[in-house]
């Protein structure tokens, strides 16, 4: 595993009708980190998402992921390095079955016979569904959680470096949501999390980046930024549900 | 053949295992454009030719196993999109006046285009129905591309095909929130809100389209589906490609046979 795989150098993106999405971003990311990335609605997070994975080249700045420089040249090389897992997986799953849906990256890696059935099947494992039961079956007939899974494996079996998600738990349910987040802690590669759910964030990342009009207004520690009440509020933000309980216990509660 | 968005799976007779179902798609598919482009090239009122090209399409239907029912279903739309066009044609100059109203008249020349180019088109939907519903459209892109279709031709019907799917999606999507607010309750209404849900459509399937795409490149996609390695052919499937061909000439030598023997 390369032992910074991220390094953003003063990234600035404007979209075609004058919005500035990122501003002056610079961050690196280590091996193994998992770093949540916050932020309002329309702060930028999605935007510098797809910059990671070169689906948007940076128009000022520049992004090295791994030893390469994100240039048209090198985008193969670097979607092989990092994984994006879209927000919505009905976006993201367009193959007709589950099985043709996950071999899809690997087979684009040039993956054929034996070796593709092992790594889809390890894919599909590692996201807790069973291949041959899960293979054949249509992917828009799926559950919410099990899309989200299909949409994860799809992505793991292409052997990503760093794995990218964009709201991760948006529409799932408590359960799903719960086994996601053991999953995403049980992998072991580098992470990239967006998202809303303060409380993921402070249970999976040790590193928070919150992001604010396109620009980094913290950097740092997840506990810290997190229970900072005021900060989060300046921002659009509120305190994770497990930090603004005042009591332990439910019958702790005051009554009403 | 993508007019289907009811039942939107194209290939549901793919997974067979007859004669027909083990050529190799490629095969399949040179079999059906052979018989295409014969049944199609051949002049108007050419009937025996027909006859024997029908029977070669009735007999790929009977080996391939298709259902009847699918296989009209899918003729039948289709028949009637094109069919509407080929109206013009019967009202056509030249021949005899079989009959007239003012203006309109019908002659034999007009019933012979008529007749001849609705044959043609019954027999071309026939057997391009067959390969579809017995042919994954994955295996039918590549085919298409180991036959040397412009690479961008193809992408372009992967995308085709795959958008088709997100058209759906969206269409239902909004006809249940239409439904739920009661907005199909009334006739007139219903007219304004299917022209409204059309009018979004384009905006919102450009939106979901672009993302999907996104999502493609993410994971690797430059143009075109991967597939596992071509099948290679065998002597199975050259001795299809022999009969049909063998077929396709012997209708037209059957014609001329028959012509010069009343001559």
């Amino acid at each position: 595993m390369h032992h910074n795989p991220i390094s953003i150098q003063n990234v600035s993106y404007s979209y075609p009708d004058g919005t500035q999405a990122l501003n002056q971003i610079h961050f690196y990311i280590h091996a193994t980190e998992r770093v949540a990335l916050i932020g309002a609605n329309g702060s930028g997070k999605s935007t510098l998402l797809q910059h990671l994975n070169g689906l948007l080249l940076p128009q000022t700045g520049t992004i090295t992921i791994g030893e390469l420089p994100m240039t048209a040249d090198n985008l193969p090389a670097i979607r092989n390095f990092v994984g994006l897992v879209f927000q919505n997986p009905d976006n993201q799953l367009f193959m007709p079955t589950v099985w043709e849906d996950v071999t899809f990256g690997p087979m684009n890696q040039g993956l054929r016979g034996e070796a593709l059935e092992r790594r889809t099947e390890l894919a599909l494992w590692a996201v807790g569904l069973d291949p041959m039961r899960f293979g054949k079956r249509p992917a828009g007939n799926l559950s919410g959680g099990e899309k989200k899974r299909v949409a994860i494996a799809g992505v793991l079996a292409m052997e990503p470096q760093v794995i990218v998600l964009d709201e991760p738990t948006a529409q799932l349910d408590p359960r799903s949501r719960r086994q996601l987040m053991r999953l995403l802690d049980s992998l072991p590669q580098t992470q990239i999390i967006a998202t809303h759910d303060l409380d993921l964030a402070l249970e999976l990342c040790n590193r928070t980046i919150l992001l604010s009009q396109g620009q980094i207004v913290y950097d740092g520690e997840t506990h810290a930024i997190l229970g900072d009440a005021d900060l989060l509020e300046q921002y659009a933000l509120e305190l994770p549900l497990s930090y603004s309980r005042p009591y332990c216990q439910l019958e702790h509660a005051p009554l009403r | 053949m993508l007019l289907h968005i009811g039942g939107f799976r194209l290939d549901t007779e793919s997974d067979r295992n007859t004669p027909w179902h083990q050529l190799i798609p490629r095969t399949r598919v040179l079999c059906a454009f052979l018989l295409v482009f014969a049944i199609a090239l051949t002049p108007n009122g050419q009937w025996l030719t027909w006859a024997v090209y029908g029977l070669a399409v009735a007999a790929i239907a009977v080996i391939s196993q298709v259902r009847l029912l699918d296989l009209i279903k899918r003729v039948a739309v289709e028949f009637l999109f094109v069919g509407l066009v080929l109206l013009g044609t019967l009202f056509r100059s030249g021949g005899e006046v079989v009959w007239q109203w003012g203006i309109l008249r019908i002659t034999t020349e007009g019933l012979t285009v008529l007749g001849s180019v609705s044959l043609k088109m019954l027999l071309c939907l026939t057997m391009l129905n067959i390969l579809v519903l017995t042919t994954s459209i994955s295996n039918l892109l590549h085919a298409l591309k180991e036959l040397r279709v412009p690479k961008l031709l193809v992408a372009i019907l992967f995308s085709m095909h795959r958008y088709i799917q997100v058209l759906v999606d969206e269409i239902n999507c909004m006809k249940k929130a239409a439904q739920s607010r009661n907005l199909f309750a009334q006739a007139r209404g219903k007219r304004l809100v299917i022209g409204n849900i059309m009018g979004s459509l384009f905006i919102r399937t450009l939106e979901r389209g672009e993302q999907i795409h996104q999502a493609m490149l993410a994971r690797g996609y430059t143009g075109l589906p991967p597939v596992l390695d071509p099948p290679l052919s065998q002597a199975r499937d050259r001795r299809a490609l022999a009969i049909v061909l063998i077929l396709v000439l012997s209708g037209q030598i059957f014609h001329w046979q028959l012509r010069s023997t009343f001559n």
